[in-house]
C-alpha cells in the first residue's frame, strides 16, 4: 500500500464565484492579485480559487466581497487548486461537484436579487419569508381544513 | 458565530449565505479537506480508505451499503458538531458527496433528530422567491446565538 | 504495449466505499485506464427523462447520463465498467438496466460489479483483463480455426488441464489435480504430449489461462497469457460448433462461476463470482466425498434421484453441508441427496449469476462440472432449455488457449 503525503497542510482553499454584469472573472482576478498578500490565487472560468492560511484567506475574501457584494459568492473547497485527483484532464470528465455548481449557478441571479432587495430595505425591514417547509408549521392549515370540510358537505 | 450544517452539503448558495451572515457553514468540503490534509494510506481521489465505511458503522449498520457508511464517516462528525442547520429540500441534483439518496435521507433524519434550530425551504425559482429565500435565511441566521465556540 | 485501453467508469459509491484506488490499480495492471465520460448538467436532465428510470440518487442519474453519452457516441470508450454498492437496491436496478442497455445499443463490452469496502484490485483484475482483451484483441478473438501445433494449459483452482492441438484437431490431453502449480502443469503437459506423440520442441505456440496463468505462462514462455472469460467463451463456441451468432456459456468452476453472454465468439456481458463455495463445484466434490463415491459417479447417481425429496440450500457451503448431513441422517437415499446437491448448485448459479446476463440459446455448459450430468440436467430444468455440453468440455480453457495461441504461429 502506497503512503500518502499530503501537500498544503494547514491551508484552506475557497472558491470565489462571480456572476456579475459589471465585472468579469479576469477583472476580479486582477483586483484580487493586488490585495493577495501571500494568498495563492488561481483563476478559473467562473472566478477564483484562493489558497492560504485561514486568516489570510478570510481577510482576502472580505476584501474581494466588497468589490461587488451581491454578485460574488464564496464556498469552501476540500482540495487544493489544480489537484490532479480532481482535474478534468485526468478524470476524462468533470468531477461530480462541477455539475452541482452548474445547478446552483442557474439560480444565483435570484439570490443576487434577494440580497439587493434586502440591502435596499435595510436590516430591520419586514420582508415576507419563503414558505418554510417544516419548522413550526401545522400539518394542515386550519383554513384549508375548513374549506375541505365545506366542500365535502356540499 | 454558530456552526450551521448546510444541506446540500456541497451548496455554494448556502455556504455563502451562512458565512455572509456571520456564521460558520459546515459542509462536505470540510470533511474532504480534513482527509486530503492527513497523511496515511494513499486512496485517491478523496482519501477515503476502506477503513472509512467501517468507521461509518457508528452511524449505519453493517447491512447498509458501503457507500452510505463511507459518506456517513464524513458527515456524522459534522452533524454532531452542528448547532443549527439549513436544509434545501428539493436538492435533487446535488452530485458526488451528496449523490446518494439513501445517505441524504439518513443525514436529514440525523439533523432533525438533534433538536437544534433547523430551517427547511426550497430553492427559489424566480426573483420574487429569491427575495423570500434570502429573507428567510437571513432571519434564521440572525436568530442564532452569535457567541458559542467557533 | 500500444495505446492504453480506455474504460468508461459508470459507478455510484466507489469513492466513498474507499475502492476507487482498487479500480484504478486493476485497470492499470492490465494496461487500461479508467475515465469518467464528460457530460453537462443539461445532459443529465435530458438523459434521465429519455431513459425513463426515475431514480432519486443524483449519482445514479449521472450513471444513466454517462451510459447514454456512450451509446450515442458522444463519448468514445473501449469498454465500460459498471459498479455500485453491494446491497443497494436502487443502484442494483440502474446497474442491471445499464448493463442491458449498453450492449443492446452499442458494441461496447461491459462488465458490472457490486462492491463493498472489501473489494480489492485482485478481485477486479480478471474482469478488467477480459474487458481490455475484448477491446484490444478483437482480431485475435475472431480466430475460428486452429493451425499448426499448439498447446493450451489451464491452471485452475482445483485442476490443471493441458491440451495439444494440431491442424484444428485435439491430439493430446492431460489432467491433474492442482497441487503445486508448476508441478501440476508440468505433469498435465507431459501427459498431453505423450498422448499426442509429440515433444516440447514440436509445439509452435503456447497459451495459458486460469488462476495460475501468469506463473505457468512465464514458466513455459507462453505466447498468450489470457484470463479464462474470453478463453472459455472462445473454446466453448469452438467445441460446440457455434462460432457465429449468440450463445450463453456457463462454467461452474471449483472456486467461482462464470456466466458469459457470447456474440460471435466474443463475450458481451459476463459475470464472475459466487458468494460462497456453496454455489460451486467444490460443494459437489464435498457431496461426493460425504456419499463415499467418486465425483464421476455423482452425476449418474443424481439422475436416479429426486432432488425435490430433500430440502437443500447451498447458498453457504457450511449450511449446505449441514442439510446434506441432516438429509442422510433422516434416511434420504444417496440418489435423492445427490440430485438435491446438483439442483441446489444449479439454483444458486441461476439466482446469483444468470440473472445478470441475458440468456440466449444455445446454452453451453463447460468445465469439469459439465461432466456431472445431474448438474447439467438441473440447470436445463431451471432454464427450460436443452443444455449443450460439447466434447472435451472439461478441457475448455486449454482448448481455447491452444486455439487462440495459433494466432502466434505464423509470427515465428
Amino acid at each position: 500500500m502506497a503512503e500518502y503525503i499530503p501537500k498544503y497542510v494547514g491551508t484552506i482553499t475557497k472558491y470565489v464565484f462571480i456572476e456579475s454584469p459589471s465585472m468579469t472573472p479576469g477583472e476580479l482576478a486582477l483586483r484580487a492579485y493586488e490585495a493577495s498578500e501571500g494568498v495563492l490565487i488561481k483563476e478559473t472560468c467562473f472566478g477564483l480559487q484562493l489558497t492560504g492560511v485561514p486568516e489570510a484567506v478570510d481577510r482576502l475574501i472580505d476584501e474581494i466581497r466588497s468589490f461587488d457584494p451581491t454578485h460574488i459568492f464564496v464556498k469552501d473547497r476540500g482540495f487544493p487548486p489544480g489537484d490532479p485527483r480532481r482535474c478534468r484532464a485526468n478524470l476524462g470528465g468533470a468531477r461530480p461537484g462541477y455539475l452541482g455548481h452548474e445547478r446552483e449557478f442557474r439560480i444565483l441571479r435570484y439570490i443576487t436579487r434577494g440580497l439587493e432587495e434586502l440591502d435596499r430595505r435595510g436590516e430591520d425591514a419586514e420582508v415576507p419569508e419563503a414558505e418554510v417547509l417544516r419548522e413550526k408549521r401545522p400539518l394542515l392549515d386550519i383554513k384549508r381544513l375548513q374549506e375541505l370540510i365545506e366542500t365535502e358537505e356540499q | 458565530m454558530a456552526k450551521v450544517f448546510i444541506y446540500p452539503a456541497t451548496s455554494l448558495i448556502l455556504s455563502d449565505l451562512v458565512a455572509r451572515f456571520g456564521h460558520k457553514p459546515l459542509g462536505a468540503a470540510l470533511g474532504i479537506r480534513e482527509r486530503i490534509q492527513t497523511a496515511g494510506v494513499d486512496s485517491p481521489p478523496l482519501q477515503i480508505t476502506p477503513e472509512e465505511p467501517k468507521r461509518g458503522l457508528k452511524y449505519a449498520a453493517v447491512e447498509v451499503p458501503s457507500g452510505v457508511r463511507g459518506r456517513m464517516a464524513i458527515y456524522g462528525p459534522l452533524i454532531e458538531e452542528a448547532e443549527a442547520a439549513i436544509i434545501v429540500t428539493d436538492a435533487d441534483l446535488a452530485f458526488g458527496c451528496m449523490g446518494c439518496a439513501r445517505t441524504d435521507e439518513l443525514i436529514l433524519f440525523s439533523l432533525r433528530q438533534k433538536g437544534m434550530p433547523i430551517l427547511e425551504l426550497k430553492y427559489p425559482t424566480n426573483e420574487e422567491e429569491g427575495i423570500l429565500f434570502v429573507a428567510a435565511v437571513r432571519k434564521f441566521l440572525t436568530s442564532l446565538p452569535e457567541e458559542g465556540e467557533a | 504495449m500500444n495505446r492504453k485501453v480506455r474504460i468508461a467508469q459508470l459507478t455510484c459509491g466507489a469513492e466513498y466505499s474507499g475502492v476507487q484506488k482498487e479500480i484504478y490499480d486493476a485497470a492499470e495492471s492490465v494496461g487500461a485506464e479508467m475515465f469518467f465520460p464528460d457530460i453537462a448538467l443539461a445532459d443529465v436532465e435530458r438523459a434521465v427523462k429519455a431513459f425513463g428510470l426515475d431514480v432519486r440518487s443524483a449519482d445514479l442519474k449521472l450513471m444513466i447520463a454517462r451510459g447514454m453519452a456512450l451509446v450515442e457516441g458522444k463519448v468514445e470508450a473501449d469498454g465500460v465498467f459498471i459498479g455500485t454498492c453491494f446491497r443497494c437496491a436502487e443502484a442494483a436496478i440502474v446497474r442491471n438496466e445499464l448493463r442491458r442497455y449498453i450492449p443492446e445499443n452499442s458494441k461496447l463490452p461491459v462488465v458490472s460489479y457490486s462492491f463493498t469496502e472489501r473489494t480489492t484490485s485482485g478481485t477486479l483484475l480478471t474482469r478488467m483483463e477480459a474487458l481490455t482483451t475484448i477491446a484490444r484483441r478483437r482480431a485475435l478473438l475472431a480466430r475460428e480455426e486452429q493451425t499448426g501445433i499448439t498447446m493450451g494449459v489451464d491452471s485452475g483452482s482445483s485442476t490443471t488441464k493441458a491440451v495439444v492441438m494440431k491442424e484444428n484437431k485435439i491430439v493430446g490431453t492431460g489432467w491433474l489435480p492442482t497441487t503445486e502449480v508448476i508441478k501440476s502443469a508440468e505433469g498435465a503437459v507431459a501427459q498431453a504430449l505423450e498422448m499426442a506423440g509429440l515433444a516440447r520442441e514440436n509445439i509452435q505456440a503456447i497459451g495459458t489461462t486460469g488462476y495460475g496463468r501468469f506463473l505457468i505462462g512465464k514458466h513455459f514462455g507462453a505466447d498468450l497469457i489470457q484470463e479464462e472469460l474470453t478463453v472459455n467463451s472462445k473454446g466453448a463456441v469452438y467445441l460446440a460448433g457455434h462460432q457465429r451468432g449468440a450463445s450463453t456459456v456457463i462454467d461452474i468452476g471449483g472456486m467461482d462461476n462464470k456466466a458469459i453472454s457470447v456474440i460471435d465468439g466474443i463475450p458481451g456481458t459476463f459475470t464472475m463470482g459466487g458468494i460462497c463455495a456453496g454455489a460451486s463445484g467444490r460443494f459437489l466434490e464435498m457431496t461426493a466425498k460425504r456419499l463415499g463415491i467418486d465425483i464421476t459417479e455423482l452425476g449418474p447417481l443424481a439422475m436416479k434421484g429426486m432432488g425435490k425429496n430433500v430440502p437443500m440450500n447451498s447458498y453457504c457451503i457450511v449450511f449446505g453441508t449441514q442439510s446434506l448431513v441432516n438429509a442422510l441422517a433422516a434416511g434420504s437415499s444417496p440418489e435423492d441427496v445427490a440430485a438435491a446437491a446438483c439442483h441446489s448448485v444449479a439454483e444458486q448459479v441461476f439466482e446469483q449469476q444468470l440473472q445478470e446476463v441475458d440468456i440466449k440459446e444455445p446454452v453451453i455448459m463447460v468445465g469439469g462440472t459439465s461432466l456431472i450430468e445431474g448438474l447439467v440436467y438441473a440447470m436445463g430444468q431451471l432454464l427450460q432449455t436443452e443444455i449443450v455440453v460439447p466434447p472435451y468440455s472439461q478441457y475448455i480453457g486449454a482448448v481455447g488457449s491452444a486455439l487462440l495461441a495459433s494466432g502466434f504461429v505464423q509470427e515465428k
